[in-house]
Order: structure tokens, then C-alpha cells, then sequence
């Protein structure tokens, strides 16, 4: 008979951290599952492998990193995984970024995530800043440009947003901005391009809901950040006499919601009390909203946690005490941080102006196009599918030609209604050079070859000699046909222009 | 200004059950393991050839021993006395021949003494306690007869109760402790169901030492069956009344219970703001004294857990060890296990089965050892929101592994009672407690050196 000794309590929650994580790893699989049936649906399979692919890449990249730490500090590694979790922070880290992004970016992000977010401060439980939201920071700073070639979806709701200045206040320009997301119900559930794991506002939510009543993360979290990013917003809306549309987008468009129920929550940089975690939660909605209508930057959601990091500390010393008899001074504390928000949105809000968006064709789009190979004008595969001159036009020196060219849908797409692309292409008669080429109708793969109708691309027409048949424009990557489709259509307006001066 | 008002609101409301929005609930509901001694049947466990009488009552060992090596005593007869601040009378369980003192192993975890005596199996009784009218006899004598009859918090703790009633003044309401909040443990439950005469007794004799007009008997919500039985027994008895309350731990403790029932806190003792807390097995063990000149020598005990072979409440004599009652109900469910003096929450391991019944045991509990696997704590804050005392479990731990006194004494330390919630829930099964524990001893070490 042996008689065991243990420090009282003998009984225990079954609650345990692994089952928390093992929890957490549900909903956010969840999350990344609603993305890829997005992408199947929306795109094409290939963008559903690539998601797999940066998933596979960013997990097996954290399990790696923490295997070679464990090797430089001669550690058991399967006892070190057991407390450890770096694929949650792997996968969060896969769920904020974009379809786009390149393998190359995202393994860095992750290397920096677990190892200078997590694994320098002595591993899971010590570390001061969120891993996830270290390498997401990395990857923003370090590789803004840095998009995978052949993936490139439409312009996300906070970049469009972004563009405006944060603020639309005309009604008829507000209907045509939400409608584009199709409208703010969509944007709820969540069916629009975006980060990986951001969109759905809807799924994250129940995703939460129920991860909050297993006990997995503290509900204050979520209630209080989103709840002070909606009145913040809602600050902003009154002083400029815009409606409730607008804090609701503040709420639902973006990494918002996905950062409130996944990032704020992680125990770890988080304050230890419930009043410190509201505190937590209330400043960075401020920071948040601040860094959106102010900087006007991308990633207020998880700069604003990186900063309120940083104060978790303060938080924390501040709510040390005994709480039954500090009760009322945290909830002054409370309000105070709250009316803090309030008083600077108000004044800031009084400082925001609208802006209009420049084109009505140009729906604030993702300004990082990539531009590959060159492309011949008068190259061999301009000869062989002639772009069709529809309609010519002359006003003095300048001639204005709208040429039909086939591109991507009709040659390989092999769709029923394919339709060729159209371009407007306008020459100098008087020096024989290009003046403009734009786009009148581009209908092949929609995302994939909106980046053709861009300055980037198009700008690199003007002053091109017609004279010189060597001149070639680098082709948008991913959208090679597109872009050749262009040169077809200029070549066939050269060459219209040149078979008009010789019937002269 | 809508927050404005808010918060106004939430001060005016006097910040009560919104509260745990910004302080944590201060509660949870635990698995409570009743269903295995809540139903079978009770065991009477033989009084072993010798018994051993602890001569401590808290923490108290100043004892004057008022029988001598060779003395023949009775069942009931007193043979010592708590002579320091309080009157605590002992008495023996058994008849026989005392054979001395001697110093054993108790649930304190440390050895203190006890009185031997041999039991010679007679069980002739000594009229020690004449029973007492209560409604003829005076508040004073009724005090009295309390301290006489050795009556103490029955629910553990072994607080004299008399002097909660020698000292009563402007009580407005006597609450009756019947929560049993521990896991594992059913014994106040079966008192109640099986005492109720006793129960009632005792609570009305209470209430008018109290002079309080009201008492209220405290059970939990989820026990129905026993709410209806009291309710009905209590009907006709003018000032008495049951009060259900959420089965969450530890709603038996008398903080939170106040808390609870009043919405409101104390400083040290409950009297403070009208209230005298008793638990209900301490009620019945007075009404027993009154009516039929009982002394507290033999005690229902829960002897529990999915390490004992067969889990029953029994009825034991004061003084039995525990391996003696963890025989006679068929030993031992495992060959490695943590035997507990109490239950799995508060009560203390014991590395041995010698330990014996006092008059405010209430449970033995015996669980099959398993490994607890620790890991680095994730700073959930699950301790800080549960800690029914209102503490910062996680923040006193950190303060006492960098040996910050200062921060722990902020902290207030001293205001945890060790009710093991904060381990409890711990998903890194951390000792949370422990540490709280070792940086309570900090705070008493700097208390004395300065």
C-alpha cells in the first residue's frame, strides 16, 4: 500500500491547456476551411492548392524551427511540443495573409514569429509580444511587394476603404461602394476576397461563440474590443452625419473580428485579470481605428495588439490588488479608457475628409501589380490571332482606334459566352508614337486580369514608336494572355492606321 | 452620454451580480462525485478495540486532560477540556480504561496528542448532558449548555460555536449552512435528510440565541427532493425558511454564501453586518445535545473517491483511524493513492491511514494516484476569476517566486482561505494554491521578524 502525497487541491478541472489548444486548432481549421471553399468556388482549384500550400508550409515551417531550437538548447522535443503549440501560431499567421502570398514571405514570417516571437523569451507562456502577430508585422514591413505571381484576386474591403480616406459620405457613392462587396450582409458572412482567415465576420463569430463557452478564450476579449470599435466608429459616423453602415464596416471589414476572437484572446500577452483584459481589449480598439483613419495603414488589427503588448505590463501592475476592494476603481479605469477613445475619435473624426475615388472603373484596387516577362508588339504571337478594329476615329493629328483582341477566355478558357477583350488604342500621326492605350472591356478571368487595366501596366504604351517593331511591354505576371491581348490590339490599330495612309 | 450612464447604473445597482463582468464570477461549478454516497445505504463502523481522542480543536493543542492513565470512563464522559481563550469539552466515545497520552499523526499533518482509551466493548453511557427544554430554558442557559455539550463548526472548521452567540448583537438573521459545496462529500446531506427533527431542534434554539428574527437554511438548488422535506418540516415554524442557492464552488463557504444571499461583504466576521452563519450538521448535533443529552462523539462521515472499494457515509466514533473504517468498508480500490483528511479540495493528503475522526470531520477521501503533468503557465487568468476571495492567484504566485513582500501584502495574500479553486481550474495544472499558500507564510514571516 503506498500513500501519495499532493499539495492540496487533489482535484482538478479536465480542462487542460493542450485541450484549449487542441480546441482553438478546431476553430481556426474551421475558419481556413470556409477560406478554401471560397477560393474553389470564387477562383479555380489551383488557388485552393496554393492555400494548402502556404497552410502545409507555415506549420511545418514552426514545427522545424522549434525542432532545431530544441536541438540548440538540447531540449526532449516531443515533452517541449506538449507545452509548446507553435502550429496555432503557424496556422493564425496563415489565416491573416492574403491569397497572394508567396511561400518564400510566409516562411520567413513564420521563422521570425516562432522564433523571435516566442521561442527568445524562454518559449510558450513567457513571451511579451503575439507570435503570430510579430510575423505578420514582419511580413507587412519586409515584403509588401512580395505577392506570389500567379494569384491575384480583386481589391479587399479595407484597401478600398483605405483609399477613401476611411470615410464616404455621400449616400448614392456609399450604396456603389458596399454593393461591390455585395453589400454588408455579404460582407458578414464573409464571401469576398481578403486574408485567408479574415473575411467571414459570421463564421468567426459562432467560431467563438462556442470556443468562449468551452472556456478557451475569455468572452471580454471579443465583446470589448469589437464593442469599442463599433461605438468608435459610431463617433466617427455622427460628427460626419454618416449611418450606422459605418461602424458596422468598421466592425465586420478586415482582420477586426478575426483578431478579436483569435489574437487579442492568446492568454499569453494578455493581462492576467478581467479588468486588465478589458482595459486590454478597449485600448486596442482605440489603437485600431486610430491606425486606420489616421496612418492609414494596413494591419491596425495586429499593430494595435503589438502595442497593447507592450502595456500589458502597465495593465497588469495597475490591477494588482485585491479586487474585491479595488472593484470600483477598475471599473473607473474601465470608463475612462473608454471615454479616452470616445474624446479622441470625436476629435479626429471632425479632421477626416472623404475622398473620392479618382475613376469609376478603377475600384480602389490593389496598387502592387507585378509585371514579368516583355512582350513583343509585333512579336510572332501578335501575328496569329489579329485583334479586329471596330471603330476608328481621327481629331487632327490624333487617331483613336477601338480594336477587339482575344485574350485568355476566348483562346484558352474555353468558356461558352467568351467574349474578347476591347481596347482603346489612340496614335500621333504626327511622330508615329502611342498617346494612350486603355481598356474599354476586359472579359477574361475577372481578378486574375484586372491588374492589365492598370497605369502600370498601360502606362507603358505612351511614346512607344509605331516605326520600331522591337518595342515590347513587360506582360502583367499571371495575366501573360491578357497582356499579349493588349499588344494584339495595338498592333492591329497600327497596322489599320498604316494599310488608312496607304488607301490616302 | 450613454456610457456615462452605464456606468452610473452599475454603481447604483451597488455593483452586484455585474460585477463578475470586471472581477470574474468569484465562483464555479466543480464535479461533484455526490452520486457515489448520496443514495446507498449509511455503514455504522464498529468503534475499533482502541480509540484515539485528538486533544486539538482548530489549531488549538492547550488541552487540560481531566481523566489519569487507568481511569475507567463511559460513552459521553468528558475527559478534556480547551483551556486557552475558548471552553471546548471532550468526551469519550467508547466505555473503557484510559491508557494515557500519546502523540500520533493527525490531519494537521503534524504528530499532536491524543488520549488512549481501550474500549472494553460495554458501551455503558455517563450522564454527562441532561437534556435541555429550549423553549423554556433562557438564551443564557442555552449558551451555556453549548459550550458544555462541546458543540463546534461541525462543517470543519471546529469553531466553538457558543461564542458566536455569547457575543451576538444586532443579528437580524442566523443562516444555516447546508451547502456541502466539497466534492465527493454527502454527509450533511444525509444528516439533514436523516435529522430533521434534530435540524430543526437545533436551528430554533439557535435563533433565539441569536435573538435574530429570521433563519434561513441554505441548499443547494439542484437538491430538490431535500428543499421540498425541509420546506415542509419548517412550514409551521414561524422565522424559519429554506433558501436554495447555486450548486457553484465554494457557495458553502461563509463569504460567499453572504455574498450570495445578502450581496454583501464583511470584513472578518459575518456579526459585522447582522449575521451568524452555522452549519446545518452543527444544528443537529446542538438539537441532538438538547433533546437527548447526546454529546458530538459520533459523526457522519463520507469516506469517498474511486480509491476506497466501496464509497459509503458511515456513522463513526470520534477517535477511530482511518484505516480502521477504510477496512470494515472493504480496503482499498488501488495500491497507490492519496488519502485525504477532508474532501479532494480543501482537505489535507495524509502519507499515512492513522489519522483519526474528530468531532468536525466530515469526509476521508481516497483517490487513485494519477500523474499531474504540469506545464508553463499561459497566464489564462482562469485563477484570478474564479478566486472566490477576489485575489490574483497568478499575480501572488509571480510575486512570491520573485520574493516581492511588498507585492504579495498588496496582493492581499492573507485574504485566501485555501478553498483550492484556483488549482482547480488551473488547465496547466499548476499548484496555483500552493504557491499562494507559501507566499501566505512569507507575509506571516515578515509580520513576526518585524
Amino acid at each position: 500500500m503506498k500513500f501519495t502525497f499532493r499539495v492540496a487541491p487533489n482535484s482538478r478541472s479536465r480542462q487542460s491547456t493542450q485541450k484549449i489548444m487542441f480546441e482553438l486548432t478546431l476553430g481556426l481549421l474551421a475558419v481556413f476551411l470556409f477560406s478554401l471553399a471560397y477560393y474553389y468556388f470564387e477562383y479555380d482549384m489551383s488557388y485552393v492548392t496554393h492555400a494548402l500550400g502556404l497552410f502545409a508550409a507555415a506549420v511545418i515551417t514552426s514545427l522545424i524551427t522549434e525542432f532545431v531550437w530544441c536541438l540548440i538548447v538540447k531540449k526532449n522535443y516531443l515533452k517541449h511540443l506538449q507545452g509548446s503549440f507553435p502550429w496555432v501560431t503557424a496556422i493564425i499567421l496563415v489565416l491573416m495573409v492574403p491569397i497572394s502570398m508567396t511561400y518564400y514571405a510566409l516562411i520567413i514570417g513564420t521563422i521570425f514569429a516562432i522564433l523571435f516571437g516566442k521561442l527568445i523569451f524562454g518559449g510558450f507562456g513567457h513571451n511579451i509580444f503575439n507570435p503570430a502577430a510579430v510575423g505578420r508585422t514582419v511580413i507587412l514591413a519586409a515584403f509588401a511587394g512580395r505577392v506570389a505571381a500567379d494569384l491575384n484576386t480583386s481589391a479587399t474591403p479595407i484597401a478600398s476603404i483605405a483609399q477613401r480616406g476611411w470615410l464616404i459620405t455621400d449616400a448614392i457613392a456609399t450604396e456603389a461602394f458596399l454593393e461591390s462587396f455585395g453589400g454588408l450582409t455579404n460582407l458578414f458572412i464573409g464571401w469576398y476576397p481578403g486574408a485567408l482567415g479574415e473575411t467571414s465576420a459570421l463564421l468567426i463569430l459562432l467560431v467563438g461563440v462556442v470556443l468562449a463557452i468551452r472556456g478557451v478564450l475569455d468572452w471580454r476579449v471579443p465583446v470589448f474590443y469589437l464593442g469599442t470599435i463599433f461605438l468608435l466608429g459610431y463617433v466617427i459616423a455622427l460628427v460626419n452625419g454618416i449611418g450606422i453602415w459605418y461602424p458596422i464596416y468598421h466592425v465586420v471589414a478586415g482582420g477586426a473580428v478575426f483578431g478579436a476572437v483569435f489574437m487579442l484572446t492568446d492568454p499569453v500577452t494578455n493581462p492576467t485579470s478581467a479588468t486588465g483584459r478589458i482595459i486590454f481589449s478597449i485600448g486596442a480598439a482605440i489603437i485600431t481605428v486610430l491606425i486606420r483613419v489616421q496612418a492609414n495603414l494596413p494591419g491596425g488589427v495586429v499593430y494595435s495588439i503589438l502595442l497593447m503588448n507592450i502595456l500589458t505590463p502597465t495593465i497588469e501592475r495597475f490591477t494588482d490588488g485585491w479586487q474585491i476592494e479595488r472593484s470600483k476603481k477598475y471599473l473607473t479605469a474601465i470608463g475612462v479608457t473608454f471615454l479616452i477613445g470616445v474624446l479622441l475619435m470625436g476629435g479626429v473624426a471632425t479632421q477626416m475628409e472623404a475622398i473620392a475615388a479618382d475613376d469609376p472603373n478603377d475600384n480602389g484596387e490593389d496598387p502592387i501589380i507585378n509585371l514579368g516577362d516583355p512582350i513583343g508588339i509585333f512579336a510572332d504571337a501578335t501575328s496569329r490571332v489579329p485583334g479586329e478594329v471596330l471603330d476608328t476615329a481621327t481629331d487632327g493629328n490624333e487617331v483613336t482606334f477601338v480594336v477587339s483582341s482575344r485574350g485568355y477566355s476566348v483562346l484558352e478558357g474555353g468558356y461558352d459566352d467568351a467574349k474578347p477583350n476591347v481596347f482603346e488604342v489612340v496614335i500621333d500621326t504626327s511622330d508615329n508614337t502611342l498617346i494612350s492605350v486603355r481598356v474599354i472591356a476586359l472579359n477574361d478571368t475577372p481578378g486574375l486580369s484586372d491588374p492589365v487595366d492598370s497605369a502600370t501596366f498601360l502606362d507603358q504604351y505612351k511614346g512607344l514608336s509605331i516605326e520600331d517593331e522591337s518595342i515590347t511591354v513587360d506582360a502583367v505576371a499571371g495575366a501573360t494572355v491578357t497582356s499579349v491581348s493588349a499588344n494584339r490590339a495595338v498592333r492591329a490599330a497600327i497596322k489599320a492606321l498604316i494599310e488608312d495612309g496607304g488607301d490616302d | 452620454m450613454s456610457s456615462v450612464l452605464l456606468i452610473s447604473f452599475f454603481y447604483e445597482k451597488g455593483l452586484g451580480e455585474v460585477m463578475s463582468i470586471w472581477i470574474g464570477p468569484m465562483q464555479k461549478h466543480v464535479d461533484g462525485h455526490k452520486e457515489l454516497t448520496n443514495y446507498n445505504d449509511i455503514v455504522t463502523i464498529k468503534a475499533p478495540k482502541t480509540v484515539y481522542i485528538p486533544l486539538i480543536n482548530g489549531l488549538s493543542t492547550s488541552f487540560e486532560v481531566l481523566v489519569k492513565e487507568g481511569d475507567r470512563v463511559f460513552v459521553h464522559s468528558k475527559v478534556a477540556v480547551r483551556n486557552d481563550n475558548f471552553t471546548v469539552p471532550l468526551f469519550s466515545p467508547v466505555s473503557g480504561v484510559v491508557k494515557g497520552v500519546k502523540k500520533v499523526m493527525h490531519s494537521i499533518l503534524k504528530p499532536i496528542d491524543h488520549l488512549v482509551i481501550e474500549n472494553d466493548g460495554l458501551y455503558e453511557k455517563a450522564e454527562t448532558l441532561k437534556p435541555l427544554d429550549h423553549q423554556s430554558a433562557t438564551r443564557e442557559q442555552l449558551i451555556e449548555f453549548m459550550m458544555e455539550a462541546g458543540i463546534v463548526g461541525m462543517g470543519g472548521a471546529g469553531f466553538p460555536s457558543y461564542i458566536k452567540y455569547k457575543f451576538a448583537k444586532d443579528i437580524h438573521t442566523l443562516v444555516i449552512n447546508g451547502v456541502e459545496c466539497e466534492p465527493y462529500i454527502t454527509s450533511d446531506y444525509r444528516m439533514i435528510e436523516n435529522h430533521l427533527d434534530d435540524l430543526i431542534t437545533g436551528t430554533v434554539a439557535m435563533l433565539k440565541m441569536s435573538m435574530a428574527k429570521k433563519a434561513l437554511i441554505a441548499i443547494k438548488k439542484t437538491k430538490k427532493s431535500l428543499i421540498k422535506k425541509v420546506e415542509n418540516a419548517v412550514a409551521d415554524i414561524e422565522g424559519v425558511e429554506v433558501k436554495a442557492v447555486p450548486d457553484v464552488y465554494p457557495m458553502g463557504w461563509e463569504r460567499t454564501l453572504v455574498y450570495q444571499i445578502f450581496k454583501k461583504r464583511y470584513d472578518k466576521l459575518p456579526s459585522e453586518i447582522g449575521l451568524i452563519v452555522n452549519n446545518a450538521t452543527t444544528a443537529i448535533a446542538f438539537g441532538q445535545a438538547l433533546t437527548k443529552g447526546e454529546t458530538p462523539v459520533f459523526k457522519m462521515v463520507t469516506v469517498s473517491g474511486d480509491g476506497v472499494k466501496n464509497p459509503a457515509n458511515v456513522y463513526v466514533a470520534v477517535g477511530t483511524p482511518t484505516s480502521e473504517i477504510v477496512a470494515q468498508l472493504g480496503g482499498y480500490a488501488a495500491e497507490d493513492v492519496r488519502c485525504i483528511a477532508g474532501g479532494p479540495m480543501m482537505g489535507k493528503t495524509i502519507v499515512n491511514d492513522h489519522f483519526v475522526v474528530t468531532p468536525y470531520t466530515n469526509a476521508i477521501t481516497v483517490l487513485k494516484t494519477t500523474p499531474l503533468d504540469s506545464i508553463a503557465c499561459l497566464r489564462c487568468g482562469k485563477c484570478n476569476d474564479y478566486c472566490p476571495a477576489g485575489l490574483l492567484p497568478v499575480r501572488i504566485n509571480n510575486a512570491e517566486e520573485s520574493n516581492n513582500v511588498d507585492l504579495i501584502a498588496q496582493l492581499r495574500a492573507d485574504q485566501c482561505i485555501e478553498c483550492g479553486l484556483c488549482s482547480y481550474v488551473c488547465p496547466s495544472r499548476l499548484d496555483v494554491t500552493e504557491g499562494v499558500r507559501r507566499a501566505k507564510k512569507v507575509l506571516q514571516l515578515k509580520k513576526q521578524g518585524g
